[in-house]
């Protein structure tokens, strides 16, 4: 009932100016569904919103976003597998299904799907308040360093790729620092703020508010190389700590899609990203572009299932 | 003055009138908390203008807080958590015949609540963010063994069994990932246990399900029976009484709702508590006293206004609710925080004087919705009961499609039906599963934070008042509710 709702208003949308429409097969389906495990509001539904906005004119048919919650992921994920692998029905993902794929016995585990695209990286940076001495990421471990067992880290939630990133700073620097994990990141950013954290690690989405009001400094950004909207923020890798967190968005469909229909997937996205109107959108985001097609999705997803696995085994969070 | 044209010309006012009307529906409705109401609104808004959107989400908030209040005098069963607390004096208000006078109650506390809560917002919004901003994890762990205390007055004269029953919610409340180190506990595989029971489906098992359980057995409404079937506004007289109980509700909730965590629910819990305290019949308490609604009741419309706070100013999101208004508020390209009030002020007056228009709204709405539900409830028992449940188990359904929610949500009704066989009160039950997550995941981080040293609670400045208060109060109550009887 509700999905009927909210699967109306999308196709409600407004049709933006139409850009030209490729000379090439029309898509099979119509209309396409991409379904999230996220609430209204949430991560990756305002990213597919924002994303069919600008695919509807490219790839020529209507798209419906459809909140599936529960289970952590593991409905939604189910629910996609059990589709027609005909190109009617996508999975928007993230780190998060791998992860329930490890803490439960879900109906379907991650690799139940076929991976169709990699989109995007959302990058991570560490950040401290503004009246705190550190200036770079740097300074706050060599300070942990020489003081090991005395910081205090914040990261959001405990199976969280932000957690599995603090824990391995910890083994780089020797700090022995406590890493404290939280239920979302509102509670951390109050723990940076107020002092109690001597560093947080988030998306630069959710500390965009705090950094605009000058509360808090960047220390660093956890990505291969910096970011365009940040040029003067060096990497943790540039600052002497090898720690890169990847942390994608992408989209993953049942298995037995036809190679022609991911063709046209990727061509779809490619010329979405490449779009000014929406590189605007993704950059104000802070949002790092990836594409990376059906092949190379499916040895990336491999490979990140693989480190998250093998992190969560070495934080003792499964056997 | 050309502000306020601007704040209430467009589509602001019907969006404060739907908003408030679907949020009175949606709290009413048990198992459809605010935030789930406020949610299924939200890709609704997509095309709004921007004031209007999130006008019409903050109206959802403050109608649905008030709607809970509804079904909780009416048939025992509240609609939100929020308004678990209103089910004891409301309820027992009904059963003598005096729903009509419950129902105004409720309203115009909440009005109240609501009125007083705005006030705060737009005057004291920088001050109180400052608040919100001194919580460390130790100060939170203080604030919910606070909620906690009130325990003793919950328990309804057997304090064995109504810590029994709060040990029982604490013990669901560790269902789901391991707050610090991620492990899944108790769930059995299942990813549908890996994000914990939900509060408002234990709340919809033991009060909507245990209660039709109750009215089953017992014989149909006698036809001579007197029930007064009119909504009665407080006199003069009366809200003169309840004036000290309102007082108090504005207080506690203005407290909880700024501090980011158990918001309304605690807040209610604790003005009951402390209404009774202050109370000069404090012996009516538990036997139908109006104050016993109207403290609840302005209390956790207070917190739909001091929720903001945080959100507004700092950008961090208190709630569950707060957070839907978050992702309104993102849709739009508004980002909440410091720099909201600089750089959107038009949109930060539209949502005061929206919120102003959804008071009146609930008013209003109010006096034309409730006799309608008072004649409602006074319909042939067997269909009532019938009608309720299929209502209820639909809307557990809906929500995520879930059979296993619905599953949930039986299971606690024939406990709760066994528990109340058992002359065990389920209130405490309900205030052990709503805090025990915060309990147990801010005492852990307090203790990963001190590297294991339990002092920590007690050099924590807020930490150790809050403490201090928690232990004078439940002394007090314990020896109001159970010493003077020895």
């Amino acid at each position: 009932m509700i999905g009927r709702r909210l699967a109306l208003s999308a196709a409600l949308l407004p049709l933006l100016p139409t850009a030209p429409l490729r000379a090439q097969m029309r898509y099979p389906v119509n209309p396409v569904t991409l379904i999230t495990h996220s609430s209204p509001g949430g991560g990756s539904d305002v990213f597919l919103r924002e994303l069919i906005k600008h695919l509807q004119p490219v790839m020529g048919v209507s798209f419906a976003v459809e909140n599936v919650r529960g289970g952590s992921g593991a409905t939604a994920v189910a629910r996609v597998a059990r589709s027609a692998p005909n190109g009617g029905t996508f999975y928007a993902t993230t780190p998060t299904y791998i992860q329930t794929s490890y803490l439960s016995r879900p109906e379907v585990r991650w690799d139940g799907l076929d991976p169709m695209a990699i989109v995007f990286l959302d990058p991570e940076v560490i950040y401290t308040r503004s009246q705190s001495s550190f200036r770079t990421l740097k300074e706050a471990m060599d300070a942990a360093k020489a003081n090991p067992g005395r910081q205090r880290w914040g990261a959001a939630n405990p199976a969280s790729l932000e957690r599995i990133a603090m824990e391995r700073l910890n083994r780089l620097t020797g700090a022995r620092a406590a890493v404290v994990s939280h239920e979302g990141g509102a509670d951390l950013m109050v723990g940076v703020l107020n002092g109690t954290y001597d560093v947080g690690i988030g998306e630069i989405q959710e500390v965009k508010a705090q950094l605009e009001a000058g509360r808090i400094r960047l220390l660093g950004v956890l990505t291969e190389s910096r970011l365009p909207e940040f040029p003067d923020l060096p990497t943790a890798k540039e600052q002497g700590l090898d720690l890169v967190v990847t942390k994608f968005r992408g989209l993953a469909g049942p298995k037995g899609i036809p190679d022609d229909i991911a063709a046209m997937w990727e061509q779809a996205l490619r010329t979405v990203l490449a779009s000014p109107a929406y590189r605007d959108v993704y950059t104000k985001e802070a949002l790092v572009p990836v594409m990376l097609g059906r092949e190379q999705a499916r040895r990336f997803t491999a490979q990140a299932a693989e480190d998250i696995g093998a992190a969560l085994r070495e934080m003792g969070v499964i056997r | 003055m050309d502000h306020i044209a601007s704040a209430l010309g467009g589509w602001t006012v019907p969006a404060a009138f739907a908003g408030c009307l679907w949020g009175i529906f949606g709290g009413a409705l048990p198992g459809i908390s605010p935030s789930i109401a406020m949610a299924l609104l939200l890709p609704f808004t997509y095309g709004m203008e921007p004031v209007t959107a999130i006008v019409l989400l903050a109206s959802v908030y403050v109608g649905a807080e008030y709607g809970g209040s509804i079904p909780a005098i009416l048939i025992r069963t509240p609609g939100t958590n929020a308004s678990a607390a209103t089910t004891i004096d409301g309820y027992e208000m009904a059963r003598q015949g005096k729903a009509g006078e419950a129902l105004g109650i409720s309203l115009v506390s909440g009005l109240v609540g609501g009125l007083f809560g705005l006030a705060v917002l737009v005057l004291a919004t920088e001050p109180l963010a400052e608040v919100a901003l001194a919580f460390t994890p130790m100060a939170y762990f203080s604030l919910a063994i606070l909620g906690l205390s009130v325990i003793a007055s919950l328990s309804g004269g057997s304090l064995l069994k109504g810590v029994i029953a709060a040990c029982l919610g604490l013990l669901v409340a560790t269902i789901g990932s391991d707050p610090v180190s991620g492990v899944p506990r108790f769930t059995f595989g299942s990813p549908d246990l890996l994000g914990g029971v939900r509060p408002i489906l234990i709340m919809v098992g033991l009060f909507a399900v245990s209660e039709m359980l109750v009215q089953i057995g017992e014989p149909a409404w006698g036809k001579a029976e007197k029930r007064d079937t009119r909504l009665k506004l407080p006199s003069f007289g009366m809200q003169r009484r309840l004036f000290r109980a309102q007082a108090i509700g504005c207080g506690i909730g203005t407290f909880e709702g700024v501090t980011p965590g158990a918001g309304g629910t605690v807040a209610a819990f604790m003005a009951y508590n402390e209404a009774k305290r202050w109370s000069k019949q404090p012996e009516e308490f538990g036997k139908g006293s109006p104050e016993g609604v109207a403290a609840p009741e302005s209390a956790n419309n207070v917190v739909t206004a001091t929720a903001l706070v945080p959100l507004l100013s700092l950008g961090i999101p208190g709630s569950n609710s707060a957070a839907i208004l978050l992702g309104g508020f993102l849709i739009h390209g508004l980002q909440p925080g410091p720099m909201l009030f600089e750089k959107a002020p038009e949109v930060v007056a539209g949502l005061y004087w929206g919120l102003l228009l959804a008071n009146i709204a609930m008013l209003l709405l109010g006096l034309v919705i409730l006799t309608p539900a008072l004649w409602l409830v006074n319909r042939p028992k067997p269909y009532l009961i019938a009608a309720i449940l299929a209502l209820v188990l639909s809307g557990v359904f809906a929500i995520e499609q879930s059979f296993f929610d619905v599953g949930i949500v039986l299971t606690a009704g024939v406990v709760g039906y066994l528990l109340r066989l058992a002359g065990v009160p389920t209130l405490p039950l309900v205030l052990g599963v709503v805090l025990g997550f915060m309990v147990e995941s801010n005492y852990r981080r307090s203790l990963v934070i001190s590297f294991g040293d339990h002092w920590v609670f007690l050099q924590d400045p807020v930490s150790l008042i809050l403490l201090s208060l928690a232990a004078l109060l439940t002394a007090w109550s314990l020896w109001r509710e159970f010493g003077r009887k020895t």
